[in-house]
């Protein structure tokens, strides 16, 4: 492809035609100050911090929209440069209350940082020294307008990142205000909480409740690892600081999410206020006493061994490492028990389709969902969708049950009416089929038949029930015959289950791992305390058969251990070695997956 | 030579930023072969000598008329006056008031503290009447140079009183001199 010459401060770069001063300048490795700009959202030159003199022009030029053409010359750091942005700058201090001491984002803030960068040591203006409304009527965020510098960013990535559309300027001038709704409080208006625009904010003006002034970036540690509230898999960045988790970003680096979470990802689990299990728990006495990890393993154990093989039962979360399903499924395996079950429905096989990544959901024309309500579910993967629609894709809702998807849809059928669905995406160019756990065994053949013209995607409940299913964890669980029961719980919450566990005679032997105290742990014989997401190492297979990294970003509450560390030690009691290091166990997990057909590179 | 007259005071302050200036240690031996401290919060004399000073150092911010006449008169006897500080600079913390309101403020702090019992608002000539605005010193009198932080580190401080007894005007301080917290 054709390139141009320019020179920016004296040094040559060559670029694509079409490249903004800014990346041209990036190129050459000269950094013009931003404000407004934001790597994942498009270039409005609103904030004007980026002006530099281009050669044959009367004013000043934004670098972040103006493009280069063959042979430009530009100042990026003149004096009328620096005069300009140190306008810009003063103008932006003096509208609204900059009090760096008590603001939230003093040592991150990226105003601030270019006060300091072009020497602003006071306010060159008359400041207008009333209070702005604070909106604190959202639960996990609030909006301080008072530090709003009107930059837009937040906006844009309501509109382009998530497709909620709900950020919007009201007023002019001086009075200009994002608002939600046009002037709705955040709490009662159609934002969802996905702190998508928390993220991107430059300043102090939206910021975390729970986190706030407990440390800058600089004093947190940052681990990055992947969510695990669902099957999508968004990349996180888990800031720490003394051993404790002070807030999840969406990692901008994730090839899933570009930094996307939602209200489930980023808030609800910081905010999960159940009471943990910090050590093993053993029923002595008609009650439950506080055991070492030995004693309690090997009550269980011990259980185990007495049973026949047909007496045992085991019921796991999808909510667990490849590494502990696929040490839980060997361990099944080798002790020859069959009644396992999983605590999630799954969506149905279908087969010989092409299998879709998240990405190709913005290739298509016509998007048709079936079974699945990711507006509800997998929150992230509605983004796509809204943000498709917002493109111009069709949405075609096949469900018989109550689906948020559907105010988007241009068409909706009943799922006895998906043939009429089908025929119409049979139609379009590039469909993307997405489909989940209601999608009836009837329909299954009538969706195939797109197998030849449409990706497929998944949406899982649960978390990595693709892992679960490949590894067998699935197979029909029968309460009533089981005389001893391992439940692979985890941070599970205690409703809507799948299995019924009333059903489970009075004199069953129950194990239970588990993260929290519920009923379950009320009822169980053992009870062995795990780890929770942020306590957890391994890896966990997404939607797209995607494997990705989980890293601990603290220690485990009090005893309690990683799941794939529980039942490695189970397995040991049962003269089952793991002899492998856990990367090891990592390995032969994807090979499995791999064997499945579900892993991809 | 004769030394050069330094007086410092405080308006609405909460003293960090004098705190900031004894922070300089042991430098500040070798500052007093060339200047000397009159009237200051920390010493004796409380009032800048009438004969003026060289350098007026100001901390806190504007918030009572009691807070105006001393800067005005900090004003009239110094040629170079420097605030120090957010406060002084900005407004600071007690800019504060300024988002509930002073009368508010003055409610919460002295009536409906949760260990208030049948308090009242303090009011006396000698007290200054409170503004309904707090504002950086700028906004009563003329500043020269501003040396921003809550507080100021001693080197942002010291590199100020330097560059002034250089000789060397506008003070511009450093990228990694400025500080807004
Ligand atoms: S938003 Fe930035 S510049 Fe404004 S008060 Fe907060 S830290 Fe200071
Ligand atoms: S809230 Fe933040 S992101 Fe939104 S316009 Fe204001 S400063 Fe920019
Ligand atoms: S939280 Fe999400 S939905 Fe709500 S305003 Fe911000 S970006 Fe939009």
């Amino acid at each position: 492809m054709s390139q141009v010459i320019v020179t920016i401060d004296n040094i040559e770069v060559k670029v694509r035609p079409g490249t903004t001063i800014l990346a041209a300048a990036k190129e050459a490795g000269i950094d013009i100050p931003t404000l407004c700009n934001h790597r994942a959202l498009s270039p409005t030159g609103a904030c004007r911090v980026c002006v530099v003199e281009v050669e044959g022009q009367r004013t000043l030029q934004a670098a972040c929209v103006f493009p280069v053409a063959e042979g430009m010359k530009i100042k990026t750091d003149s004096d009328r440069v620096v005069k300009a942005r140190k306008l810009v700058l003063d103008m932006i201090f003096a509208e609204r209350n900059h009090f760096c001491p008590f603001c939230e984002a003093s040592g991150d803030c990226e105003l601030q940082n270019l006060g300091y960068r072009y020497g602003i040591d006071h306010w060159a203006y008359e400041t207008y020294l009333k209070p702005y409304p604070i909106d604190a009527t959202r639960q996990f965020f609030l909006m301080d307008h008072n530090r709003c510098i009107l930059c837009g960013r937040c906006i844009r990535a309501c509109d382009e990142l998530v497709g909620n559309h709900t950020l919007g300027l009201r007023q002019r001038g001086t009075r200009s205000m994002v608002g939600a709704d046009t002037d709705t409080p955040f709490g009662e208006s159609t934002c969802i909480s996905c702190g998508t625009c928390l993220q991107v904010c430059p300043t102090g003006a939206i910021f975390d409740g729970r986190s706030s002034y407990m440390g800058r970036e600089v004093q947190t540690e940052h681990i990055k690892s992947t969510c695990s509230q669902c099957s999508i898999g968004c990349g996180i960045e888990i800031a720490t600081r003394g051993g404790n988790v002070l807030r999840v970003k969406g990692d901008w680096d994730a090839e899933v999410n570009k930094g996307l979470l939602c209200k489930k990802g980023r808030f609800e689990k910081l905010h999960d206020g159940r009471k943990r299990v910090e050590v093993p728990l053993l029923r002595q006495g008609g009650g439950l006493q506080a055991v070492s990890w030995d004693q309690a393993l090997k009550a269980t154990a011990e259980r185990v061994k007495e049973s026949d093989a047909e007496g045992v039962g085991v019921l796991t979360s999808s909510n667990a490492t490849n590494e502990a399903l696929y040490m839980l499924s060997a361990l099944t395996r080798e002790m020859k028990v069959t009644n396992i079950g999983l605590l999630n429905g799954v969506s149905p096989g279908l087969s010989g389709i092409r299998r879709g990544a998240l990405a190709d959901i913005a290739k298509g024309d016509v998007i048709l969902a079936v079974g699945a309500d990711p507006v509800r579910n997998q929150p992230v993967a509605s983004f796509l969708i809204k943000r498709a629609v917002d493109k111009g894709a069709r949405l075609i809702v096949v469900d018989d049950a109550d689906n948020d998807l559907s105010c988007l849809a241009t068409m909706k059928f009943g799922v006895p009416d998906v043939g009429r669905a089908v025929d119409v995406a049979a139609r379009a160019e590039n469909t993307v089929v997405i489909y989940g756990e209601r999608v009836p065994s009837s329909a299954v053949g009538t969706l195939e038949t797109l197998r030849q013209r449409a990706v497929f995607i998944a949406l899982e409940p649960g978390v990595n029930t693709q892992a679960a299913v490949a590894f067998g964890l699935k197979n029909g669980f029968k309460s009533s015959a089981v005389k001893t029961l391992f439940v692979l719980f985890g941070e599970e919450q205690w409703d809507g289950m799948d299995v019924k566990l009333g059903e489970i005679g009075e004199d069953a032997f129950v194990t239970v791992v588990s993260s929290y105290i519920s009923p379950l742990t009320d009822r169980a014989d053992v009870v062995l305390p795990m780890a929770i997401w942020s306590e957890r190492s391994g890896t966990l297979t997404n939607v797209e058969g995607r494997v990705q990294k989980v890293r601990a970003a603290v220690y485990p509450e009090g005893e309690a251990k990683p799941d794939w560390e529980i039942i490695s030690l189970l397995a040991g009691m049962l003269g089952k070695k793991f002899d492998e290091s856990p990367d090891k166990i990592s390995d032969r997990a994807i090979e499995a997956l791999k064997g499945g057909g579900i892993h991809r590179e | 030579m004769s030394k050069i007259k330094i007086a410092t005071d405080w308006l609405a302050g909460c003293a960090g930023c004098h705190m900031s200036l004894l922070d300089i240690d042991e430098r500040i031996v070798k500052l007093l072969e060339s200047v000397e401290f009159t009237s200051s919060p920390v010493t004796d004399l409380k009032h800048p000598p009438e004969d003026g000073v060289t350098i007026g150092i100001l901390e806190g911010a504007v918030c009572n008329t009691h807070n105006v006449e001393v800067a005005k008169e900090m004003r009239k006897r110094c040629q170079i006056l420097i605030a120090i500080g957010d406060c002084a600079t900005f407004g600071g913390v007690p800019a504060m008031r300024n988002l509930v309101g002073t009368q508010e403020a003055l409610k919460r702090a002295y009536i409906e503290t949760e260990s208030v019992v049948g308090g009242l608002i303090p009011g006396s000539s000698e007290l200054g009447e409170p503004l309904d605005t707090v504002t950086g010193v700028d906004k009563v009198v003329k500043v020269d140079v501003f040396i921003p932080g809550c507080p100021p580190s001693a080197d942002a401080l010291f590199f100020a009183l330097s560059e002034l007894l250089a000789g060397r005007t506008p003070v511009i301080l450093p990228p990694e001199y400025l500080k807004y917290d």
